[in-house]
C-alpha cells in the first residue's frame, strides 16, 4: 500500500437535528480494492457515502476522495468525472431508450467507455432499444449499474447494488464488480448480504449507531480467524471451567464457550476428558461462526430504523 | 444552484456542445412524453382552432374593431410560452426531484448550470415550434395579419421564456410532492390565465385589469399583442409589460436559488 489511499475519512460527524447519524467515523480505502460497508438501515451507511459523493455536507471531520475534498464545489466536476455512483431507487428518463440514456450519460465524462461495451457488460445488449419505462425492476437496476460504470470511473460507489436481483443476475453483477476490481477500479459498496461482502470485499467495515464497530478483512472480522468454530455446552454443578483440558470461557447465560479453528483435536481432547471423568457435556453444540454471526454480534441491539422510528 | 466556480471552469467549445446535447435530450424527453407534448402544444393549437371557429367574424371594440381571432393569436403565443415554461416545466421538475432524476444528475459531472441551460434551451425550441404552428394556423386558417415587427415579438418571447422558466423553477420548489404538483400548479396557472385576458379582452379600467396587472401573465399577452401593430399609434415594443415580466423573473430566480433542492426532503 505505497500508493495514496483512494478514500480517507477521519473523524466524520453528521447530525440531523438531535440525531448524530454519523458519529466519528474513520476509515481508509486503498486504491484498487473493494471495500464493503455493512450495517442496519439507518446506521449511517448512506449518509457516509453521500458525504463521499459530495451530495451531503459533513459537520466535522476530514474527507479526501481521489485527492479531492468532495465538499468543494470548485473541484466537484473534476472529482465526479472520476467517480461512478449507483444508488438505490433513482429514476431514469422514462421515455428515452436504454441506449440514449447511456449515450447522454457518457457525454458527461471526458473518457467514457463505449456504450455497446457497457450494454454487453451488464447483459442488456438485447434491451438497448427498449424504453426505460418498459424495463423490469431487475433490468432497471442493471441499467443503474451501467450508468455507474459508463464514465470508466476510478472509484465506484455502489449502494446495495444487487438488492432485487435474481440469483443469476446477482452472480453476473458480482462477476462484473470483481472484474472492475481486478482492472484497478476502487469499489465501495454497501450491502445487507453477508455472502456478497464475503465474495467481493477485501475489507469490510461494520457501522452501527453512526460508529464503525469493526473493520478488517471479512475472514478475520470480529475475531472470526481466532475462532471460526464455536463449541458450546454446559457443565454440571461441581465442575469448573478451569477443570477442562482445553482453553474455554464462560459465556453469557452460564454456559461454556470455546472458539477454535481446530475443532477436531479440541473436541477429541474434550470428549476423552469427559468420558474419563464421567462428566456430561450438557447441550453440546458445534457451530461454525459465519460472517452473519459476527455481524449480528457486532450490531447487537441496533435493529435499525424499525426500532428507532424511520427517519 | 449554479456556482460561479463552475462557470469559471468553462471548457469552451466542448462545453457548448455538451449544452447543445442537453437541449437535444430534453427535446427527446419532451416529445416522447405524450403528456408534455399533447397538453402543452396540442392544447394551444386545439383552443386556437376552436376559438377561431366560434368567433367567426366577431370584432373587439376596445382594440379598434380588430377581429377576435387577431386578438387570440398573440394570446396563444403567450399561452404557449407560459404553459411550456411555467406549467409543464414546474410539474416535470417536481417529478424529477421526487423520483431521483435530479439527484442522479447532481451526482454526475454535468454542471448544474448546464442542466438548467438545457432545460431553458429546450423550452425555447418548444416555444418556437408552437409560435410557428400558431402563426401558420392563424394565417392560413383564419387570415390573421402576421406580426409587423418580428424583432419585437422575438424579444418578447425570449424575455418570456427566461422569466417564466425562472418562475417555473421557483414554483417547483414550493410544491412539496409529486401527487400535489399537477393539480396545484394547474389551478394556479389557469386561475391566473383566466384573470389575464387570454379568453376575452379585459374590460379597460376594471378591477380585473388592476388585479391581473400585478401578475406577469396579462403582461405577457400584451407583450405578444403589441408586435402585431394592429393599434394605430401604439408601439410594437411593450417595454412596460416586459419590465414587469422581468421583475417577476428576478423574483423567480431569487426563490429558485434559495429554495432549490436536488432530492426529496427526508
Amino acid at each position: 500500500m505505497s500508493e495514496a489511499p483512494a478514500v480517507v475519512v477521519e473523524g466524520l460527524v453528521k447530525s440531523y437535528g438531535d440525531l448524530r447519524a454519523v458519529d466519528g467515523v474513520s476509515f481508509e480505502v486503498a486504491p484498487g480494492t473493494i471495500f464493503a460497508f455493512l450495517g442496519p438501515n439507518g446506521a449511517g451507511k448512506t449518509t457516509t457515502i453521500e458525504i463521499l459523493e459530495g451530495f451531503r455536507q459533513r459537520d466535522q471531520g476530514r474527507v479526501v476522495v481521489l485527492g479531492f475534498d468532495p465538499a468543494d464545489e470548485a473541484t466537484s466536476r473534476r472529482l465526479r468525472e472520476r467517480l461512478g455512483v449507483v444508488l438505490q431507487e433513482l429514476a431514469v428518463e422514462p421515455y428515452l431508450s436504454v441506449r440514449r440514456v447511456l449515450m447522454r450519460h457518457a457525454g458527461f465524462f471526458p473518457h467514457p467507455r463505449p456504450v455497446e461495451e457497457v450494454l454487453e457488460l451488464v447483459g442488456m445488449s438485447d434491451k438497448a432499444r427498449a424504453r426505460v419505462k418498459t424495463l423490469s425492476g431487475g433490468q432497471q437496476r442493471r441499467l443503474d449499474l451501467a450508468l455507474g460504470i459508463i464514465g470508466d470511473p476510478e472509484l465506484l460507489i455502489l449502494d446495495e447494488p444487487t438488492t432485487g436481483f435474481d440469483p443469476a443476475a446477482r452472480r453476473g453483477a458480482w462477476e462484473l464488480i470483481q472484474a472492475l476490481g481486478e482492472r484497478g477500479t476502487t469499489v465501495i459498496l454497501t450491502t445487507h448480504y453477508m455472502d456478497e461482502a464475503e465474495a467481493l470485499a477485501s475489507r469490510v467495515a461494520v457501522i452501527s449507531g453512526g460508529r464503525i464497530v469493526a473493520e478488517g478483512p471479512p475472514e478475520s472480522l470480529g475475531g472470526r480467524d481466532r475462532g471460526s468454530c464455536q463449541i458450546r455446552f454446559r457443565l454440571p454443578v461441581g465442575t469448573a471451567v478451569t477443570d477442562l483440558p482445553v482453553e474455554a470461557s464462560e459465556a453469557a447465560g452460564g454456559g461454556i464457550e470455546i472458539r477454535t479453528l481446530e475443532e477436531v483435536p479440541v473436541l477429541a481432547r474434550l470428549t476423552n476428558w469427559a468420558l474419563e471423568h464421567q462428566v456430561p457435556l450438557l447441550g453440546l453444540t458445534v457451530e461454525r461462526l459465519t460472517l452473519e454471526d459476527v455481524y449480528l454480534r457486532l450490531v447487537g441491539d441496533d435493529h435499525g430504523d424499525a426500532a428507532r422510528g424511520a427517519r | 444552484m449554479t456556482s460561479t466556480g463552475q462557470l469559471r471552469r468553462f471548457r469552451g467549445f466542448d462545453d457548448l456542445r455538451l449544452v447543445g446535447s442537453q437541449v437535444f435530450y430534453e427535446q427527446l424527453s419532451f416529445w416522447l412524453n405524450p403528456f408534455g407534448a399533447v397538453f402543452t402544444v396540442g392544447f394551444a393549437v386545439v383552443f386556437l382552432v376552436l376559438l377561431g371557429a366560434t368567433a367567426g367574424n366577431s370584432r373587439v371594440a376596445q382594440f379598434g374593431n380588430i377581429r377576435e381571432i387577431q386578438y387570440y393569436v398573440p394570446g396563444f403565443l403567450a399561452y404557449g410560452v407560459m404553459a411550456t415554461c411555467f406549467n409543464t416545466l414546474s410539474v416535470s421538475l417536481v417529478a424529477r426531484r421526487e423520483n431521483g432524476l435530479l439527484k442522479r444528475l447532481r451526482l454526475s459531472p454535468l454542471p448544474s448550470w448546464m442542466m438548467l441551460a438545457g432545460v431553458t434551451g429546450s423550452a425555447f425550441v418548444i416555444c418556437t415550434v408552437q409560435v410557428a404552428l400558431l402563426l401558420l394556423i392563424g394565417r392560413l386558417g383564419y387570415g390573421v395579419v402576421l406580426p409587423h415587427n418580428f424583432p419585437a415579438l422575438l424579444v418578447a418571447l425570449l424575455v418570456g421564456v427566461v422569466c417564466f422558466t425562472a418562475l417555473g423553477v421557483a414554483t417547483s420548489t414550493l410544491v412539496p410532492n409529486q401527487d400535489a404538483a399537477a393539480p396545484i400548479i394547474a389551478i394556479v396557472f389557469f386561475v391566473l390565465l383566466f384573470l389575464s385576458g387570454l379568453w376575452y379582452p379585459l374590460p379597460p379600467h376594471s378591477a380585473l385589469v388592476k388585479i391581473s396587472g400585478f401578475f406577469p401573465f396579462h403582461h405577457m399577452i400584451t407583450a405578444c399583442f403589441a408586435p402585431f401593430d394592429t393599434q394605430p399609434g401604439a408601439s410594437a415594443w411593450a417595454w412596460h409589460d416586459l419590465l414587469i415580466i422581468a421583475i417577476w423573473g428576478v423574483v423567480g430566480v431569487v426563490v429558485a436559488v434559495r429554495r432549490w433542492r436536488w432530492a426529496p426532503r427526508r
